[in-house]
């Protein structure tokens, strides 16, 4: 406990360098523990998600397994159509429950400026494929009848009753529901009748996709083995697989910024040495009194180690408190920098990472403070009382 | 108790060798008030090192209580530094952080020894600074810092204090002060080495050492 007092008095001392060394500490533990919790967060998202689709895989035009992932979570826009006909050999397959087609077109909207994104769905299927949207309003009956989601809605300024109408390619729709906040990428959609897409889009039997799920989740192989000897020309993704090919995109950014993380803890822990090897020489004829009236090498080791710990991790302390009350703003920065990132659910503080963060600072500490303490050890009582 | 029998102690500064002390004999007995005078660069402070296990001559032999010190191995001489002698510096070297007691407490720490605060509380009695004790050093006068060292020299009971300069950096009264609590010390029992530049508190001990040249003439 004395030793650690020591410790404390003695970074007091130098308070301008003790601070510095701990700012340097703190911002690079601050990176660090923002990518562990917002890749915990991604992963987590990305699962809730896609758990919330209500489907288990789906049937897509053969091509790029990232498009489709892109298709799942963002609606993006596939050059190619899947025939309608693919729709009747899935369902004459034993144990499916349902196979429902979707249709992701644009809207453009040149009056206004904008381009919609429309996602053709079976209305009869939402409750199935979405089964936790809560709607205010009704699921449209009529084939002009449409769902907005909530930011769509919001930004529009559009109630149910209201219409909204697209002159170019002459339709206008009611707004029968609209989807409460979800949270996720469903509120910058509108959601239209799939055959209505067809016949606005001119694809009388087309589909960007057909989301398909199964009676009986672990006959799941089966089914899609049996699916594609069946049906050449398609690409059956399971929502498993989408989650697998978004982290695989998502793992070389991680392993990038973690290794600059890494790198940049190593950087201020060599920041932390520094301030303490100076420290030591300062002390010396201080280090060589301890030593004179009893001190032992490993107890001037100790007093030294210690320093680092301090200023190690209160450094990695202050770093993870700033790190969690700044997630918000993390979050808002990494949405729009990273492709795929779930709307929802990333900047949670993670008491496990911010344990192993501030473990692996410790060991910074330990590792950044041997060379000063053992520097420190070395330093005879004669040698620093004469100078 | 310390026996030092043809000590000589060369230091090297650069390809030069400067002769400190020139086989020099010298008995320290039990109980005695030793001061040792002389020049700058006589030695003085060479000898005090030497009689402390702060440094190793260069040839010939010292004993410490019947024990040749150049055969004890580290942790030996940190345990005899520790537990038999009790240094005071010209520079008071109190650790700034830490308050009166837990300085006078350190020697105590470092010999993993428990901390009674009453032993504690009496050493700083003792020195006169018993309303000082929560006291940090940047808060003490130098003849106050002093008294604090002193009270640290004897935490661990030690056979005999070494005091290299005690006054050198005080005022004559404060001095004094610190020159008469060595003086009660020694009444009290303790064996006492002060090295000192001041004739006048020199010849009030019961042995005077003049050392030149690395000699006691």
């Amino acid at each position: 406990m004395v030793f650690l007092r020591l410790a404390l008095a003695n970074l007091r001392r130098h308070r301008t360098r003790s601070l510095l060394a701990l700012f340097g500490i703190a911002t690079s533990v601050a990176v660090l523990f923002s990518i562990l919790s917002f890749n915990r967060g991604f992963e987590k998202g990305l699962a809730k998600e896609l758990e919330r689709t209500g489907i288990h895989f789906m049937v897509v035009p053969s091509g790029c397994p990232h498009e489709v992932a892109s298709l799942v979570l963002h609606g993006s826009i596939i050059p190619k159509f899947l025939d309608l006909s693919v729709m009747d050999t899935i369902r004459n397959l034993d144990g499916i429950a349902f196979a429902s087609p979707i249709l992701v077109a644009q809207l453009p909207n040149p009056h206004k400026g904008r381009v919609d994104l429309a996602y053709g769905i079976e209305m009869f299927r939402v409750r199935d494929i979405k089964p936790h949207w809560q709607i205010a309003g009704s699921i449209p009956d009529d084939e002009d009848e449409i769902i907005l989601g909530a930011e769509i809605a919001e930004h529009q300024g559009l109630k149910t009753g209201d219409t909204l109408a697209y002159p170019d390619i002459n339709v206008t729709f009611r707004v029968a529901g609209i989807l409460k906040k979800t949270g996720s990428q469903d509120d910058a959609f509108m959601y239209i009748p799939v055959k209505t897409a067809q016949d606005v889009f001119k694809k009388p039997s087309g589909a960007t996709a057909i989301g398909v799920k199964v009676i009986d989740p672990a006959l799941l192989t089966r089914t899609t083995d049996e699916l594609s000897e069946k049906v050449p020309g398609i690409q059956i993704v399971t929502m498993n697989q989408v989650m697998h090919s978004i982290s695989s995109l998502a793992a070389s950014a991680k392993v990038l910024s973690l290794s600059i993380a890494i790198i940049a803890v190593i950087v201020s822990a060599v920041g932390v040495m520094n301030a303490m090897l100076m420290a030591v020489f300062e002390r010396s004829q201080e280090i060589g009194m301890m030593r004179a009236i009893g001190a032992s090498r490993t107890d001037i080791f100790r007093i030294i180690l210690h320093e680092g710990i301090v200023l190690t991790l209160g450094g990695g302390f202050f770093g993870i408190v700033a790190a969690a009350a700044g997630s918000d703003l993390i979050g808002l920065f990494v949405r729009k920098a990273m492709p795929y990132a779930p709307a929802s659910g990333m900047a949670r503080f993670d008491a496990g990472i911010a344990a192993a963060s501030l473990l692996f600072v410790a060991l910074v500490g330990v590792l950044s403070g041997l060379y000063p303490a053992w520097k420190a050890s070395k330093i005879t009582p004669i040698e620093a009382i004469r100078g | 108790m310390i026996v030092l029998r043809d000590v000589e102690k060369i230091y090297h500064r650069g390809s030069e060798e400067l002769h400190a002390l020139r086989g020099l004999d010298l008995d320290v007995g039990r109980g005695e008030f030793i001061s040792i005078v002389g020049p700058s660069g006589a030695g003085k402070s060479s000898l005090l090192h030497i009689l402390g296990c702060l440094d190793m001559p260069t040839r010939g032999t010292v004993q410490f209580d019947q024990v040749n010190v150049e055969h004890m191995s580290e942790r030996q001489l940190d345990a005899v530094r520790r537990d038999k002698i009790g240094f005071v510096f010209q520079q008071f070297y109190l650790m700034p952080g830490l308050s009166v007691f837990d300085n006078v407490a350190l020697p105590k720490i470092f010999g993993r020894q428990k901390i009674h605060k009453d032993r504690i509380g009496a050493l700083i009695d003792l020195v006169g600074l018993k309303n000082r004790m929560t006291h940090f050093p940047n808060q003490l006068s130098g003849g106050e810092m002093q008294r604090v060292a002193i009270a640290r020299a004897l935490a661990n009971d030690p056979e005999i204090v070494l005091a290299d300069e005690p006054t050198g950096n005080l005022d004559s009264e404060n001095s004094e002060k610190i020159f008469g609590l060595l003086k009660s010390l020694h009444t009290k029992g303790y064996t006492i080495v002060m090295v000192t530049h001041n004739h006048d508190l020199a010849k009030r001990a019961d042995r005077v050492i003049t050392i030149r040249d690395g000699r006691i003439p």
